[in-house]
């Protein structure tokens, strides 16, 4: 029974295994056809380099092999990897494809490679040999799955500058799902060689490439199952379609193209979305220890300086969009910054957690100074964000949005994961405690097993700050964290951060409403063409003349609606002086709800 | 210089054929892996019109334009219009056209059979040119000709009128052009159409070229294609136009000074460098895009 069935397992293996090394890579949102590449030198240099069957028995041979194969996957990963992780999407995809079809047409030139007629290798793998090596793989991958490390590529999948701002050092966590790639994808090579008999370079050329591609995503690209399930797919079909008789020709490639596509559009997930996901829940008792799992972070004192700005400016072709700003914030002050669109409000924030590097000036946050520093390393120095237009991981739930978050405080536990110690389960229960009580504190506890993306504009602001919130930061900063909001959802936005204030923790906040701004902070600054004009109480910012000049009009207006009307009025002419990353609502209370063209400075890697 | 005259008239097939997969990438920003099949279905449809239809190979050229065209309207309504607004539209954009690659060229096999085709003895005018030493004929300078003259009629259309000003709107943000009344199906659609009879002209004109067309003749020139777009830069017309005419002469130079096995390498290691240091490609702007 087995026996009739073992090449097309032998085979099911082989393709799922190649799969996982695409897998490997999508699950960081990063798209490689490189591992034809990897598979192609692993086979042929362990075929070649291993010692033969006769010498040290076949299974010790074949093992040498493997790690061979592993080993030149893995280091052919790191050697393209370095100058191309800066690559996304396309262009990645065609510069490792570039590479994978430049090892094919140099292999093909070589004289050990036999060239076009190939490499004989003996046959030594058996199917249960071939389904040993994918459930390791499999194993790998799942246990990845719910580590730390898993969720902190999903993350750059999902949004890479927020999982930047979330402490991910996203450049190493991209290679490193590149050189997993490599070394899955070498360990394919490897077994595939010792099963064919003869292997050539044109086994492994772009249609190949391709169709590693096409079963990873076909199975699922989300789901450690995906690639297995994908596998399945694309060999069964074809031996299903001869044993119910249907002819050599052109109908199977046809069948198989229209199964695909039928799958493609109708299981957007991929086969692995058929299999229902266990959600994870807070678990809501077993509050003994708050701190226990978790990393320390040591909080400066309360009037400490936490953020010192001196002359600080941004200039982008000429048109200053922050300048000579001094600031110097101290731990536990409120602040909130104001001023009309373009003010250089959102410039300035970006400046100081490090995703815009300064022109001129020089800054200190958390005794970090800004400038060249990435982004995860201000993070890591207690600063924490949330975004003008939220920038969440969509197709995360609202608990594991959080638990990235979560993300400088908790512990490493992949490995652990793997050896299934108990202190992994440990550590990943406090970075789950963390995120519950994050998620209780902004109200979204009975929302945590829903998508991101499928919560409701104020929800998703409310799952931002939460996400911030959770890596325990010593500096919140938060971006229009009211806009859209209605007034009771803003009132309890406020309650918020003032209780988040009552236990000692720096806020800095750009916010539109003017009314909640002066009820919620302890001092307030004001912005007006980049240069700060006012600072001080709010009661003093309320009535000094210069502000009300500059943005909040006559002074005679009611506070609620006028305000607003008077402070779009008053941008609405120097609109062309403002700087490329103001962004113009129609109306300020709208800010955020139109789907504006983001145009803010990005960084282009 | 016979070689550089070669090197032009391949390069500049290349260039058509790659003008349209980049043509949908600038505006879309999608990759159509079906483009190499109407490539290769265009040729044979091709071959047919004359074989069996009588045409001269000259009149086939429009229908095969049309062909090609009705053919990117339906890789447009299958493979990509279901998956707009999809979190994964990239990757499975890129994996349904694939699919209805395979489906077309299974369908091709059906009616043309898995054997190599080429045109009828006689449908080549034999005129031939002397320029300057080298032996022309008047089918590679027709097709230069051809080629040029479909791309400048798109840089037209693109730069200057209507139907080009809504694709610039929409590559720049389709939100916003709906807002402002552009019909940003009808010019997703439109563009397709354009960018398959395109290839589906390229498709015919290689197989003059060669006087053959074969099944796999699709996803010999995808990777060329590839290439051509990213050294060019994506979404670059004219950088498709000098991609392609640059890989067409680094290929044949290839061939005489290095061997023939070697032509890939250089063609894809000029690629990698572009890639390396200019990843925008000659041509290309820097896109900033969040991922």
């Amino acid at each position: 029974m087995l026996d009739q069935y073992a090449t097309t397992l032998t085979f099911i293996a082989l393709g799922a295994i190649f799969a996982y090394s695409f897998y490997a890579v999508l699950i960081a949102g990063q798209l490689s056809l490189g591992q034809a590449g990897f598979a192609s030198l692993a086979a042929f240099s362990g075929a070649y380099l291993a010692p033969s069957g006769a010498d040290v028995g076949e299974i010790p041979a074949l093992l040498i092999a493997v790690v061979i194969g592993m080993s030149v996957g893995a280091l052919a990963a790191v050697v393209l990897g370095l100058p191309t992780m800066h690559l996304r999407g396309v262009f990645l995809a065609i510069a490792t494809l570039g590479f994978a079809e430049a090892v094919r047409v140099v292999l093909l030139n070589q004289e050990w490679t036999g060239g076009a007629q190939g490499l004989g290798v003996p046959r030594v793998l058996t199917v249960g040999m071939a389904w040993t090596a994918l459930a390791l793989v499999a194993y790998w991958f799942w246990r990845m799955g719910r580590s730390r490390y898993g969720r902190a590529l999903e993350a750059i999948r999902e949004d890479e500058l927020a999982a930047r701002s979330m402490g991910i050092d996203v450049g190493r966590h991209r290679l490193a799902a590149f050189v997993t790639a490599g070394a899955v994808a070498g360990l394919y090579g490897v077994l595939y060689a010792y099963y064919v008999r003869l292997i050539a370079p044109n086994d492994f050329d772009f249609i190949a490439a391709v169709e590693g591609l096409v079963t990873a995503v076909v199975g699922g690209s989300t789901m450690f199952l995906g690639p297995l399930l994908g596998s399945g797919f694309q060999t069964i079909v074809p031996e299903v379609q001869r044993a119910v008789g249907v002819e050599a020709g052109w109908i199977r490639p046809f069948l198989a193209g229209l199964l695909l596509l039928v799958v493609i559009l109708f299981l957007p997930g991929g086969l692995a979305s058929l299999i229902p996901r266990r959600t994870r829940m807070p678990s809501g008792a077993a509050d003994d220890d708050d701190a226990a799992g978790l990393a320390g972070r040591r909080h400066p004192a309360a009037g400490e300086p936490v953020v010192t700005l001196a002359g600080l400016g941004k200039e982008y072709g000429g048109v200053h969009a922050v300048r000579g700003v001094d600031l110097e914030i101290r731990a536990g002050e409120v602040v909130g910054l104001i001023g009309p669109n373009g003010a250089g409000k959102t410039t300035l924030v970006n400046m100081i957690s490090g995703l815009v590097p300064p022109s001129t000036g020089s800054a200190t946050v958390l005794g970090t100074a800004i400038g060249s520093t990435p982004v995860h390393r201000i993070a890591a120095a207690g600063v924490s964000r949330t975004f003008q237009h939220s920038k969440l991981f969509n197709r995360l739930s609202a608990l594991e949005n959080v638990l990235v978050g979560a993300h400088l405080v908790s512990r490493p536990t992949f490995l652990r994961r793997l050896l299934w110690l108990p202190s992994a389960r440990r550590d990943e229960r406090a970075a789950l405690r963390q995120a519950a009580r994050c998620l209780a504190r902004v109200g979204l506890t009975s929302l945590a097993a829903t998508r991101a993306e499928a919560l409701s504009y104020g929800d998703q602001r409310r799952l931002e700050i939460a996400r911030a919130l959770a890596s325990d930061p010593s500096l919140l900063i938060l971006d229009e964290p009211a806009a859209g909001m209605n007034h009771v959802e803003a009132a309890e936005l406020s309650q918020l951060i003032r209780s988040l204030a009552q236990d000692g923790l720096t806020i800095l906040f750009i916010e539109h409403n003017v009314g909640m701004v002066l009820q919620t902070c302890s001092r307030v600054v004001v912005l007006n063409f980049g240069e700060v004009i006012a600072s001080g109480a709010p009661e003093a910012i309320a009535a000094d003349p210069a502000v009300i000049e500059a943005y909040l009009g006559s002074a005679d207006d009611d506070v609620d609606g006028g305000l607003l009307a008077e402070g779009t009025r008053a941008d609405a002419t120097p609109a062309e002086d403002a700087p490329p990353d103001a962004v113009m609502n129609l109306r300020p209370g709208d800010a955020g709800t139109l789907d504006t063209p983001d145009t803010g400075p990005r960084e282009a890697t | 210089m016979q070689q550089l005259l070669n090197g032009i008239f391949i390069g500049s097939i290349y260039a058509l054929f790659a003008i349209g997969f980049t043509l949908v990438f600038g505006i879309l920003d999608r990759l159509n892996l079906a483009h190499p099949a109407v490539f290769a279905a265009s040729a044979f449809v091709g071959i047919e019109l004359v074989e069996r239809g009588g045409l001269s190979l000259w009149a086939a050229l429009p229908i095969v334009f049309v062909f090609g065209a009705l053919l990117g309207l339906v890789i447009e309504r299958v493979a990509f219009r279901p998956l707009k607004g999809r979190a994964d539209a990239h990757f499975a954009g890129l994996i349904s056209s694939i699919a209805l690659a395979g489906m077309l060229v299974a369908l091709l096999q059906w009616r043309y059979g898995p054997d190599t085709r080429r045109f009828p003895p006689g449908s080549f005018p034999d005129t031939r040119f002397e320029f300057a030493g080298a032996q022309v004929t008047l089918v590679q300078v027709v097709i230069l000709a051809i080629s040029l003259a479909l791309m400048v009629g798109l840089t037209y259309m693109v730069t200057r009128t209507r139907l080009g000003r809504g694709m610039r709107a929409v590559a720049e943000n389709p939100t916003a052009a709906r807002v402002l009344g552009v019909d940003v199906d009808r010019v997703t659609a439109v563009t397709f159409a354009i960018s398959s009879a395109l290839g589906a002209v390229a498709g015919v004109l290689f197989a003059i070229n060669v006087n053959t067309a074969q099944l796999g003749m699709g996803s010999a020139i995808e990777l060329k294609g590839l290439a051509v777009i990213i050294v060019g830069g994506m979404g670059s017309l004219p950088g498709a136009l000098i991609g392609g005419l640059l890989l067409g002469l680094a290929e044949v130079f290839a061939v005489q000074y290095i061997g023939s096995s070697w032509r890939d390498v250089i063609a894809f290691g000029l690629l990698f460098v572009i890639l390396l240091l200019r990843p925008q490609g000659l041509l290309g702007a820097r896109k900033v895009r969040e991922v």
